[in-house]
Parts: structure tokens; C-alpha cells; sequence
């Protein structure tokens, strides 16, 4: 059983933790299935997860998780409205052609949607911008040369990007710099990395 | 499908892929009464197994054959064969398909020609080929024939089922219509109802079958019959199995070396068009032009969503983790009909996996020789499901 370690794992917890037992999950960018194999063991929960490789459906298919290649967008469109009990993105939203449009996508078909994802505003992230650099750290090791194409998001965007669209925040978990004790102060500024939970209206 | 030589060298493994199989028949002396009503005092269906049925019967993979394929799925008849069975890349000793763990039936169709009952079988009661008077053939049908199949063997339920293009189709209605008999299937290729273009393709085939004088109503004697019109049904499906780019890159415009300095004449000049005769014929010695009409209309009539209602509703019984195999330059059943099958199995609640090969030959993909193709299936057939600390929920409590 995988558990959670390190840095690339320490947010499985806390999606873990907003996760009901048995309910019914979608993991948008779910890779090969490292999360989705965690809500099962831990919660046995429905899962499916949606990645546009090849290679990461396959492997999920061998852990014996269900997985589907396509879009996720496309993919969201085929459920009626609230149809899964909660979607993850976790740390895929800045990988998206569209954010908005999944994130409306996702509040639509399901009751709540976590969203995980690094802060762009951190100090640390910002001196590299500061230095006229990329961020290269634990969690986006790649050089430029070698990276995707990346839309990084701060908290301050995200937030005000929910306020503006009429998504309720019901829960809010920001980690410090070490993605373990929680941030107490100047979010944008001295938060690692920013958890969400959720829901459209009200 | 096609028949290209894709026999090619065996992999290195050498000895593990030469497995020697002799097809059996079944016959069932037990009336078989088809979805169309009518009946037949019995049936035969020939088939071949690989590998071994364990003590509890229950490890055993059918194999389902498309359109023109038939039971000789894997392994060589004689050592000498040039070509082994038309999915032994797929499935053997050591394979994606594991025949070591696996007991694997691959039986030819109800309503076939390669051994099966059908419209060139005799008819007992008049003493000459049934024809045009065989019952009507679907989908349904094939399955349910081959359940009276693995009765026979003892089988006490069904570990996988997998199958292209027609052979899809059989394995989704398996999961329909014995859900707890079946636990996995893996429908590639495939669609849960032809499209109009499909149905067309068909049909251009059908007429000229029909359109030959030689089919004389369907009452040709055997050995004769309307050569030239399956001939050219068979030139022409041929076309769908492939794709442009595969096709271009195959033959191109290179001409025969054969073709006259003359070009103002209608003899073969390209290696396409030599390469289609060669096709039709070789498919006329080995096919009959009735099966042909009745197998082409079960794929036609094959409907899932108009048979139960709607495709989610088809899908409401089904027990089978599915995985579905789509291939990006398949235009007779194209990726997104693929899609509508996993959609519509987990709007209905199952557990449902699509996954997607990038390759340019066209519908006849499935029958790629590709690691990634091997590995996903092979994954798919090893895997237990993650196991959840506790049972799911019911998955259908909820509109």
C-alpha cells in the first residue's frame, strides 16, 4: 500500500481526509494512479481517474484502478450535474489549457472539488522570478528546457478567481514552505502550497 | 480484418510460441431458437482451446473473431504452418494473453463458414446447403451459442472475454447477458452500434454479393457461387480495415513491375490494385458469400442502446470490469464510439477503463504487434482490483 511520504505524497492526506467512504471520485490528471490507489485502500471509494497518457492509464489498468484517456474536460461533459461526490485536482490545475473551464466543468458534475496546488506567490518562488529565473525545486524539478508549458497560480489568483465566479470555499488547508505545518500568516506570501475544498452557490 | 502475412518471425522465445492446436467441434443436439424466432434442431460450433482449465474451471479466456476471422486464434496446426492462428502475437505461452495461466476457446461464430453451423451447412431436412433459409443471425445469438460452449467444457464461470471490432461486440454482450459468469472484458475497436458509413460500407458489400448472378438467391451449390461479388465486397471492406497514411506507406503509387510500358488500359499498374485482387481472391476460397450476408447484417443490427432502451440501461446488469481499447486512426468504429461505451458504463455505475493507441492502421490496430498494446492487456488480465477496506456502495441507488 502506498503511503504518503515526502513531498510529492504529503497532500494525499488531507484530500484523504475531505474523501467520503465509498463515495464516488474523479482524479483529473491522475497520472499513474499514485493518489487514486491511496483513496481506495483508504477509503474505498468509486474512482476513476482521467489522464491524456497512454502510458499512465496502463499503469493504472495494472494496479487494478480504472482509468480513462481523453480530455477532461470532454470526459466531464458526459455526467449529469452532480453525478461524482467530489472531483480532485490536484496540482493539475497550472498543466491547463483552460483552468476555468474544467473548474466549472467539475463543480457542475460533482457536489465539491478539491483543488491542490502550488503558490506562485511564495517568497521563494517569487525571488526566482525576482532572479529572472524559473522555479526549479522538489516539486517542479525540470529546467526550463525541460518543463511543459506552465500556468502557475498564486493563492490571491485563485481566491479571487473563486470570489468572482460565486465558488464557496468550505475548507482551506495552506502549508508553509515544507508542506507540513500549516501557515498561519500572509498566505500568498509564506504559503508552499494551497488546498481547496469546493462547491458551487451556496 | 485483413489477412497480411503479419506472421512475420516469432519472437526470440522461439519454442514457447510453436503451441500445436487441432480444432474440435461441439455439437449440441439441443434446439437453439434465435432472437429472430426461428429455430434449429441443433448446432455446431468448432473451436479451439489453449492451455489449460485449472481445478476450479475458472481461468479460462474466450476469444471472440471479427467479420471474416475465424477459431484458429493462436498456435500453428501442423509445425510446418506458414502462418499461425490471427491473434498468436497476442496470445501463447509467455504472452499478453498467458496460456501457461490461461485456458483460452477462441470458437468460430454461429452463422459462419469455417466449420461452424451456418447458411453453407447442410441442411438435414432437404439435404443441400441451408442458404438464405439459415435463421437469422445476431450478435446475441453468436454469444449464446458460445455459453452452450463453455457449459460444455465445464467452464464454472469466465475470466475475460476479448475480442475486435465484431469481436467486441461479443465480449459487451457477454457482460450483458451473463453477468455473473464473466469478470472482465476487454472490447477493442469496437462500438456499441455501426454508424450510418458503417452500415454503408456493408451494404456495398452485400449488393455485390447479391448483384452476381452466380448467387442465384443464395441457392449457389458449394464450391460455386457469386465469386466475383465477394470478391469485390472483400476488396472493398479491406479499404475500411486500413488507413490512408497505412496504406500510402504500404504500396503508394509504385506501379507493378508487370505494368505495360502502355498505361491506356485497364490491367493492374498499381501494387494497390494488385494487392486488392490478391485479396479478394484469396478471400473467396476460404469464405462463403452467404455467411458474409449474414454476419455483415448482425454487426448492422447489433444495438445496444435500441435493444434495452438506452446504452446505460444495456449496461445496468453488467457485474465485468470492462476495459475498452480505442486506436486513433480506426475511421470504421473511431475513438470517440469507443468512448460512448465507457461513458455510458460508468454513468451506469461500472467499472469502466478507456484507453487510447496512437497508431496509423487504421481499424485492423488491434491486431498490432505492440509492446504497449501487450502490456496493457496482459495488465489488465493480471491485476486484481485495489482492494478497498470495505465493500462498495451500491452503485446504482442513485439516478
Amino acid at each position: 500500500m502506498s503511503t504518503p511520504n515526502g513531498k510529492r505524497t504529503i497532500d494525499m492526506e488531507i484530500i484523504g481526509d475531505w474523501v467520503e467512504p465509498g463515495s464516488r471520485v474523479v482524479d483529473l490528471g491522475c497520472g499513474s494512479g499514485q493518489l487514486l490507489e491511496y483513496l481506495v485502500q483508504s477509503k474505498g471509494v468509486q474512482a476513476i481517474g482521467v489522464d491524456l497518457s497512454f502510458l499512465n492509464i496502463s499503469a493504472c489498468v495494472r494496479k487494478g484502478l480504472n482509468a480513462y484517456q481523453g480530455d477532461m474536460t470532454d470526459f466531464l461533459r458526459e455526467f449529469p450535474d452532480r453525478f461524482f461526490d467530489r472531483i480532485i485536482c490536484s496540482r493539475t490545475l497550472h498543466e491547463l489549457q483552460r483552468p476555468s473551464t474544467v473548474v466549472d466543468e467539475a463543480l457542475r458534475a460533482s457536489r465539491a472539488l478539491t483543488v491542490g496546488f502550488v503558490n506562485q506567490g511564495f517568497w521563494k518562488n517569487r525571488l526566482s522570478a525576482l532572479h529572472g529565473k524559473k522555479v526549479v525545486n522538489e516539486v517542479f524539478p525540470t529546467a526550463w528546457a525541460e518543463s511543459r508549458p506552465a500556468n502557475h497560480l498564486s493563492i490571491t489568483d485563485f481566491e479571487q478567481f473563486c470570489a468572482g465566479r460565486g465558488i464557496t470555499i468550505r475548507r482551506r488547508v495552506l502549508l508553509s514552505g515544507n508542506w507540513r505545518t500549516p501557515c498561519r500568516a500572509l498566505p500568498n506570501l509564506l504559503a508552499g502550497y494551497a488546498l481547496y475544498d469546493l462547491s458551487q452557490g451556496g | 480484418m485483413t489477412d497480411d502475412d503479419k506472421s512475420a518471425p516469432d519472437s526470440p522465445a522461439g519454442p514457447t510460441t510453436s503451441l500445436l492446436v487441432a480444432p474440435r467441434d461441439f455439437v449440441c443436439m439441443q434446439p437453439f431458437i434465435f432472437e429472430s424466432g426461428q429455430t434449429l434442431p441443433g448446432f455446431t460450433l468448432r473451436y479451439e482451446t489453449y492451455g489449460a482449465l485449472n481445478a476450479a474451471r475458472d481461468n479460462s479466456i474466450i476469444v471472440c473473431h471479427a467479420l471474416s476471422g475465424d477459431h484458429h486464434c493462436a498456435g500453428r496446426h501442423a509445425p510446418g504452418d506458414r502462418k499461425p492462428g490471427w491473434w498468436d502475437n497476442l496470445i501463447g505461452p509467455g504472452k499478453a494473453v498467458d496460456t501457461n495461466r490461461f485456458f483460452v476457446v477462441c470458437a468460430n461464430v454461429l452463422g459462419g463458414c469455417r466449420g461452424s453451423s451456418g447458411p453453407s451447412s447442410i441442411n438435414p431436412a432437404t439435404g443441400r446447403s441451408f442458404g438464405i433459409s439459415f435463421p437469422f443471425v445476431t450478435i446475441r445469438d453468436m454469444v449464446r451459442a458460445q455459453k452452450i460452449l463453455c457449459e460444455h467444457l465445464g467452464l464454472s464461470s469466465v475470466y475475460a472475454v476479448l475480442g475486435g471490432s465484431m469481436g467486441g461486440m461479443q465480449a459487451l454482450q457477454w457482460a450483458i447477458e451473463y453477468p455473473s459468469f464473466v469478470r472482465k472484458i476487454i472490447p477493442m475497436a469496437c462500438t456499441a452500434r455501426e454508424s450510418a458509413q458503417a452500415i454503408a460500407f456493408n451494404e456495398v458489400g452485400r449488393q455485390a454479393i447479391m448483384q452476381d448472378p452466380d448467387w442465384h438467391g443464395g441457392g449457389y451449390l458449394a464450391g460455386a457461387g457469386p465469386r466475383v461479388g465477394l470478391a469485390v465486397a472483400r476488396m472493398m471492406a479491406h479499404i475500411t480495415y486500413l488507413s490512408d497514411t497505412s496504406m500510402d506507406r504500404k504500396f503508394g503509387r509504385r506501379k507493378k513491375e508487370t505494368a505495360a510500358a502502355d498505361a491506356y488500359n485497364f490491367d493492374v499498374q498499381f501494387e494497390v490494385e494488385s494487392y486488392l485482387r490478391h485479396q479478394g481472391q484469396a478471400f473467396i476460397n476460404r469464405f462463403d458469400a452467404n455467411s458474409y450476408l449474414y454476419i455483415t447484417r448482425a454487426l448492422d443490427h447489433f444495438d445496444l442502446a435500441e435493444a434495452y432502451g438506452s446504452l446505460e440501461e444495456s449496461f445496468r446488469s453488467v457485474e465485468a470490469e470492462t476495459l475498452v481499447v480505442g486506436f486513433t486512426s480506426d475511421w470504421l468504429f473511431p475513438p470517440d464510439q469507443n468512448r460512448t461505451i465507457v461513458h455510458a458504463l460508468l454513468r451506469a455505475g461500472k467499472r469502466a477503463s478507456y484507453a487510447e493507441l496512437t497508431t496509423d492502421l487504421g481499424h485492423d490496430s488491434f491486431l498490432l504487434e505492440s509492446e504497449d498494446l501487450y502490456d496493457l492487456v496482459h495488465g489488465f488480465l493480471e491485476c486484481a482490483p485495489v482492494a478497498a477496506p470495505a465493500p462498495a456502495p451500491a452503485t446504482d441507488s442513485r439516478p
